[in-house]
């Protein structure tokens, strides 16, 4: 199977793998999804009349700043010894200058999970035609199915995202279908860069399950095809429900990587995390506070994301396939 | 009445000829064991009858059905033709009931509930009611065999093919498969066996087909094969299988 197998764009895409032991990383992302829920819940949901002012941090800045300032004021005043006393002067200086920049990262936030998860799901969609081709069709559909993921993954997603979004009539099909942009529906840009996620996406998860499809025992299919099952039906009901188990470890890393490419969306002008941060410190020149933040903000999508795969690992693991509680 | 007849199969890998013009013929009921050193194209003679082989020439009829006839539907002939496999090949992400239910419900289009019923009804003759919950892995290689042939015999076939059923297992779990497996034959199932399990040829084998390098070379009852083999290929066998401790 493998003689045909170039080399080209052997990406390796890292796994984070998260200690679930630690209380207070748990304790700060549950703060985190509150606070975000919260704030989703404020801007998108609740009719203008009752919401908080969604430009407007739920807690103000200017206590942390004067607190700051003060704090600053009797470090200088102890010299040496008021190091210490100065760190936190500086944390909570931090913590004044992030605030107003809040609303505006969760509102990033948002797009950034919403391109995320779509890529994610609709890659997947794509993935299994793709890789199920590669292992099990016939040389024309083998061909295609490899040309394909090796054009995707030998070539920049950033590129892809300009073809889509510059170089092909994408934009202007797009802004015509009535509703785009109106309310919950996502923008024109949006909408390109999530095809853009999604045709990416495939490609790389197509590699994931194609592996993972390999490794079923070749005598899984023998058996279904024994008892009178199709090819189709056998790969269905028994190779793809064992492969797609195997296919979960890479699958976490696809989440985790498109958590982190999805960025690039700023490129074409979608409004996610990135974008937003990036433009309140053009606005501001806060550059290192808006960038930490949005490092911190990725950190916890990141870490989340990992959390869930192992619990659906978890879940879905069965006695001597996958997951961590065989024996 | 004649239930499978194979006439002068050839079957050749690329350059390498692995049946040789195979011709025999088994009557309903019948029991019959194919032996023959590694290599002599057993395993490739079971799966050229329900094609998961191909044939080049010659032609299998099952109850009367040419089996390569472009006319027949492969996935209907599978399902008279039941197959047990040396490995097992239990579907791994399938309890033993979910084994023996999938085809019910994907090949034959059973209910959920009556298939439950029947594959629960399955189980239990070969004796693993009690496991029914239980995945592959969560079982002995006696125990996974025996659901095999009931997943096999779920689909009501009128043969059984088994290919080294016991070979893979430890020797002191060999007699629960075959004790499976007898008490299939005398309850008139039709049994082409690939299997060196003396104890089961003498007591369950109408005839013994010895194969070597894709010819029968010869056939006859357990005791004539045993006792007065005409071949010296057949005797050097046999004395090998018994110095091997079997
Ligand atoms: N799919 C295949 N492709 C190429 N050659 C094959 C294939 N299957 C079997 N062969 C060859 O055909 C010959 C007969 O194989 P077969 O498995 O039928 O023998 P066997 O009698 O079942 O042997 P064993 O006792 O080892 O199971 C062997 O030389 C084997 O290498
Ligand atoms: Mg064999």
């Amino acid at each position: 199977m493998s003689a045909e197998e170039p080399s080209v764009a052997d990406e390796v895409r890292t796994t984070v793998t998260v200690d679930t032991d630690r209380p207070w990383a748990l304790a700060g992302l549950v703060a985190f999804w509150g606070w975000l829920l919260l704030r989703w819940t404020n801007d998108f949901l609740l009719p203008d009349g009752l919401a908080f002012p969604s430009d407007q941090s739920f807690v103000p800045a200017a206590p942390f700043a004067t607190a700051a300032e003060s704090l600053g004021a009797t470090a200088a005043s102890l010299g040496v010894a008021g190091a210490p006393l100065d760190v936190v002067a500086g944390l909570l200086g931090f913590v004044a200058g992030a605030i107003p920049s809040l609303p505006s990262l969760a509102r990033g936030a948002w797009l950034t999970i919403v391109l995320t998860v779509a890529g994610i799901a609709f890659g997947f969609v794509l993935a299994v035609p793709l890789s199920v081709a590669r292992v099990y069709g016939g040389r024309g559909l083998r061909w295609l199915s490899l040309s394909y993921t090796e054009l995707i993954r030998g070539t920049p997603l950033l590129a892809q995202l300009f073809v889509l979004y510059f170089g092909l009539p994408l934009t202007q099909i797009i802004r015509e279908v009535p509703g785009v942009g109106v309310g919950f529906v996502p923008a024109t840009a949006v909408w390109v860069a999530i095809i853009g996620f999604t045709l990416n996406s495939a490609a790389y998860q197509a590699e994931y399950i194609r592996s993972a499809l390999e490794s079923v025992d070749a005598g899984q299919l023998t058996a279904a095809r024994s008892i009178g099952l199709s090819k189709v039906d056998g790969i269905r009901y028994v190779v793809l429900p064992q492969g797609l188990r195997y296919a979960i470890p890479g699958w976490s890393n696809e989440l985790v990587y498109l958590i982190k490419y999805s960025s690039l969306a700023a490129f074409i002008t979608v409004r996610e995390l990135f974008f937003q941060a990036e433009s309140i410190a053009n606005d501001t020149f806060r550059y290192t506070e808006l960038f930490v933040l949005a490092a911190l903000f990725y950190l916890a999508l990141v870490v989340s994301a990992s959390l869930l795969m192992n619990l659906v690992e978890d879940r879905t693991a069965i006695p001597g396939i996958g997951g961590k509680r065989q024996a | 009445m004649t239930l499978l007849r194979v006439e002068d199969v050839h079957k050749s890998y690329g350059d390498e000829e692995v049946l040789k013009g195979v011709s025999f013929e088994m009557d309903r009921g019948d029991v019959d064991v194919l032996m023959g050193p590694s290599g002599s194209g057993k395993s490739t003679m079971l799966r050229c009858i329900n094609r998961l082989t191909e044939i080049d020439s010659g032609g299998i009829w099952l109850d009367g059905t040419p089996v390569y006839d472009p006319e027949t539907d492969v996935n209907e002939l599978r399902q008279d033709v039941g197959m047990v496999f040396q490995d097992f090949n239990l579907f791994a992400h399938l309890t033993a009931l979910e084994n023996i239910t999938l085809g019910l419900k994907r090949v034959l289009g059973v209910p959920e509930a009556e298939a439950t019923e029947r594959a629960a009804d399955h189980l239990a003759q070969v004796g693993l009611a009690a496991q029914a919950d239980s995945y592959p892995a969560e079982l002995s290689g006696g125990q996974q065999q025996r659901v095999g042939i009931a997943r096999a015999l779920a689909m009501e076939p009128k043969l059984m093919l088994f290919d080294e059923p016991t070979s893979a297992l430890d020797p002191e779990l060999v007699g629960e498969v075959v004790e499976v497996m007898r008490d299939l034959a005398e309850r008139g199932m039709t049994m082409l066996v690939v299997s060196h399990e003396m104890g089961f040829a003498r007591s369950a084998a109408d005839d013994i087909h010895f194969l070597d390098s894709g010819r029968i070379v010869e056939s006859g009852p357990p005791e004539q094969l045993f006792q007065r083999p005409e071949h010296d290929r057949t005797s050097e066998f046999l004395t090998g299988l018994q110095s091997n401790g079997h």
